[in-house]
């Protein structure tokens, strides 16, 4: 029986309680392999997808495939796994903000089928983010099953996400920087180790599994100065594009709420009307990435019209192929999308300077995408790493870096959140690590309730209340209803001076005519920062806490901050 | 006392049957109750080291525009005041956060399925998922309204059962019903029973509300359970032991439940004694 209670509380073995670090590292090549696994997985099925599919594209009623793919998804998501739709990256950072990164496990696989059946029927959608939200799943569910606290849960779901990433892309570090930047918002030694080990983890899988492969190969480009200048009209460029994605998904998402159908008829909507842009401009259809790799070769021929046409059609296409319930993630689009910008770019520059020799146009492929996926995610070192890892090309390192900082400035001044982060801070529930915000959140009214005030009654004497007060340390007393015990209001001292000092109305006055009734109150299931405002703005260090129209104790400022300060140790402190 | 019973509401007759129990419960143990009318048919409730995902059965959406008036109707017959419950937080647009910080739930035998499955035997997924994750106790309730009149605790030795008993004794004060403590001695004595008593230092509250303490040496646990009073809230711990030990030798709470049909107030393994 001792062996079976130590296999239940594998945490307890005295290897990993040797040391915790070692415990984590441990389980980060796990979670790592098991990220990348998934995402392997996701790629291979979508490789199959489109070879079985790909025979009938050609036909004229290809276009309901999307919608098909959509609804199924739909369907899934909504009846078999009882999920919502979406790409599910704002889900993990939600998780990790509010609830020490708990997961349910059915979305460790949830995702990955969902995105199959919408990309791989021709929806303009990406498998990154569905792998990001399986791989934090995996290592949330892994660290439950170890019986790991919270902050170590916390790291274990970054690496699930970086192993993720790592392994979709074969790019350890662009996986490593997009976990700590975009999921845990947290750059410690503590996160940085077991994730890394994640990352590498991931990508060995997928190099075992699919061959050390980058995704876009490798070109040589010849950046001269006045190419490193004209990168800022690019990022001008690619942080507009961001900005009009952002915006044309919530809408698309806000219109499809409206919609009175069911989700999988509004996917197969938002699929349908995708299936009809693809049979115009085939490149909407699908991850891109073939298409990518034309432009970054210099072998995209189509024009300047055709491919700004191209550029805004595939951003419609996303937008109603996830606004409308479809599943997937916005990477991929974004690198198909940031490529059709730049190559844009790029034509309409050498319409305008036509003497001027400008370096390759994939040059300027490749620094769109990075614009694109800087801008969207604003998270410029995700951008950069991602596209100098997908492409193996260094040299453009300079204008990257220029693209990537100025389209996140430039979308940051627009939209003030990222598309990932945008809905939970409207919500105030994206709570960063160490911030005010996110301590607060881990505590509660009841954690804090002081219980010993001496309760009076609406009909005692003056005289009986002032022995009372002989015994109490407080100044605060609740008064509540001789009969029904609900609160009544309080009496504080300051407000009743001057009759402790007129022993003539001792027997005269009861202290239902004295007491103040216009109080504020807390109630049990109130937010502290909410409670902290009520206190500012009504100039109080302590507020009675109500349930059920009972008193039931004080909440006071000083509490909190002895509260507060020891949470935050707990928070900060490392591992 | 300002324990908090959770309820989520059923528009039904089934649910209303389930209010009433809450509504009892609530005020023989005076405790306030907590109502949540769902609007979405699944939410999820975050345990310190879970995440239980509730799938509601589509009866509990049943004529929206009606589930506040006859909530309120079964609150103002049993005279009770309750709040409802509205959540604040969402980790999707259709997936509310309810909140865990709660002394009691209340739960009919499964609230993921349809109604036609309830019924002996048969405690739905999520239950049993909240029982395990949960740090209170879970009310399961009868099918249909039934008033308890005493407190019986089955009580086995074990921690959680242990647990349980204390749960029993903080009914019976609150209540101030007679408690009964039932036990099926298996391969130990009377004494060593008692020595866990000791050990527990609760000698002092088994003499001050303990009315009985049935010790049965002989008889299946089934057969012995016939001595249980049909008006009884029936305590018990529930999934103390390992998974293995419970595929092997089964639950004695999953055999409790699937033979009476007394309203059950469980502890799982999480439950932590609060006040």
């Amino acid at each position: 029986m001792r062996i079976l209670r130590l296999w239940r509380h594998p945490a307890s073995w005295t290897i990993f309680r040797l040391d915790d670090r070692l415990l984590l590292i441990l389980i980060a090549v796990i979670v790592g392999t098991c990220s990348g696994l998934a995402a392997v997985a996701l790629n291979r099925s979508l490789i199959a997808m489109f070879e079985w599919l790909h025979h009938f594209r050609h036909y004229w009623w290809s276009f309901i495939m999307p919608a098909i793919g959509a609804a199924l998804s739909a369907l899934f998501l909504d009846k078999i796994v009882k999920e919502g739709a979406g790409h599910g990256v704002p889900e993990v950072v939600y998780s990790v903000s509010r609830y020490g990164g708990l997961m349910r496990f059915r979305s460790s696989f949830s995702r990955l089928i969902s995105s199959c059946l919408t990309i791989g029927s021709g929806g303009s959608a990406g498998p990154e983010a569905p792998v990001v939200m399986s791989g934090a799943a995996i290592g949330s569910n892994i660290a439950k099953f170890f019986s790991l606290n919270d902050r170590q849960r916390i790291t274990l779901v970054g690496c699930g996400a970086a192993g993720a990433i790592s392994s979709i892309f074969n790019a350890p570090i662009a996986g490593m920087v997009f976990s700590i930047e975009v999921i845990l918002g947290e750059w410690k030694a503590v996160n940085i180790v077991p994730i890394a080990i994640a990352s590498v983890a991931g990508t060995e899988i997928s190099r075992i599994l699919q061959g050390n492969q980058i995704a876009f190969s490798h070109r040589l480009f010849h950046i001269e100065h006045l190419d490193i200048v004209a990168c800022i009209g690019l990022a001008i460029i690619t942080a507009a594009a961001s900005v009009l994605l952002t915006r044309f998904l919530r809408s698309m998402y806000g219109v499809s709420k409206k919609a009175p159908f069911p989700i999988w008829i509004r996917a197969a909507a938002g699929g349908c009307a995708v299936g009809i842009i693809g049979l115009f401009l085939p490149i909407v259809l699908g991850e891109g990435y073939h298409s990518i790799r034309t432009m970054i070769e210099g072998a995209f021929t189509q024009g300047l019209c055709f491919v700004a046409v191209a550029a805004f059609a595939k951003i419609l296409a996303t937008s109603l192929t996830l606004g409308w319930g479809g599943s997937g993630g916005i990477f991929a689009p974004c690198l198909v999308i940031g490529s059709l910008a730049g190559l844009t770019y790029h034509r309409g520059l050498i319409l305008l300077w036509p003497s001027v020799s400008w370096v390759n146009e994939g040059c300027f492929a490749l620094l769109g995408m990075a614009g694109l996926i800087s801008g969207m995610l604003q998270a410029p070192l995700t951008g950069i790493f991602l596209i100098i890892e997908i492409t193996g090309s260094y040299e453009v390192i300079l204008p990257l870096i220029i693209v990537s900082v100025i389209s996140t400035t430039l979308c940051h001044y627009l939209e003030p959140a990222s598309f990932y982060l945008k809905e939970l801070v409207e919500k105030g529930q994206l709570l960063r690590p160490g911030t005010d915000a996110r301590v607060l959140s881990d505590l509660n009214v009841q954690e804090l309730l002081e219980k010993d005030c001496i309760i009076v009654k609406q009909n005692m004497l003056l005289r009986d209340f002032i022995n009372i007060i002989k015994k109490s340390h407080r100044n605060y007393f609740p008064v509540e209803d001789e009969k029904t015990g609900n609160f009544l209001g309080m009496i504080h001292l300051d407000d009743i001076r001057s009759y402790l000092f007129n022993p003539l109305m001792y027997d005269a006055v009861v202290l239902g005519q004295i007491m103040d009734t216009d109080v504020k109150v807390v109630y049990l299931d109130d937010d502290l920062p909410e409670v902290l405002r009520k206190m500012d703005a009504n100039q109080l260090f302590s507020m009675p806490v109500i349930a059920n129209r009972k008193f039931i104790g004080m909440i006071s400022k000083a509490t909190l901050l002895d509260k507060y300060r020891k949470e935050l140790m707990v928070q900060t402190v490392l591992l | 006392m300002d324990a908090q019973l959770f309820h989520i509401f059923r528009n039904t007759p089934l649910g209303r049957e389930t209010l009433l129990q809450s509504i009892y419960f609530c005020k023989k143990v005076g405790s306030s109750l907590i109502i949540y009318i769902p609007e979405f048919t699944k939410f999820l409730m975050y345990f310190e080291k879970d995440v239980v995902q509730i799938d509601l059965d589509d009866s509990y959406l049943t004529s929206p525009d009606t589930a506040l008036k006859h909530a309120k109707e079964l609150l103002d017959q049993g005279k009770i005041k309750a709040r409802f419950l509205d959540p604040k937080n969402y980790t999707a647009s259709t997936l509310p956060d309810i909140s865990t910080n709660f002394d009691f739930m209340c739960c009919p035998r499964s609230i993921s399925d349809l109604s036609s499955k309830i019924g002996l035997g048969y405690i739905g997924p999520r239950v049993r998922r909240i029982v395990n994750s949960a740090r209170f106790p879970v009310l399961i309730t009868s099918p249909v309204f039934k008033k308890w009149r005493s407190i019986a605790v089955f009580f086995g030795g074990s921690a959680n059962a242990i647990n349980a008993l204390k749960l029993g004794f903080r009914i019976s004060r609150a209540s101030e019903m007679p408690l009964s403590v039932f036990t099926h001695m298996e391969n130990a004595s009377r004494e060593s029973y008692k020595e866990i008593i000791k050990n527990e230092n609760l000698e002092e509250e088994m003499d001050r509300y303990v009315t009985k303490w049935h010790m049965f040496e002989r008889g299946m646990f089934e057969e012995n359970i016939y001595d249980v009073p049909h008006d009884a809230l029936v305590v018990m711990g529930a999934y103390g032991h390992s998974l293995i030990r419970n595929i092997f030798f089964g639950s004695k709470m999953e055999k409790i439940q699937s033979t009476i049909t007394n309203n059950l107030l469980i502890a799982g393994p999480n439950y932590a004694l609060t006040r």
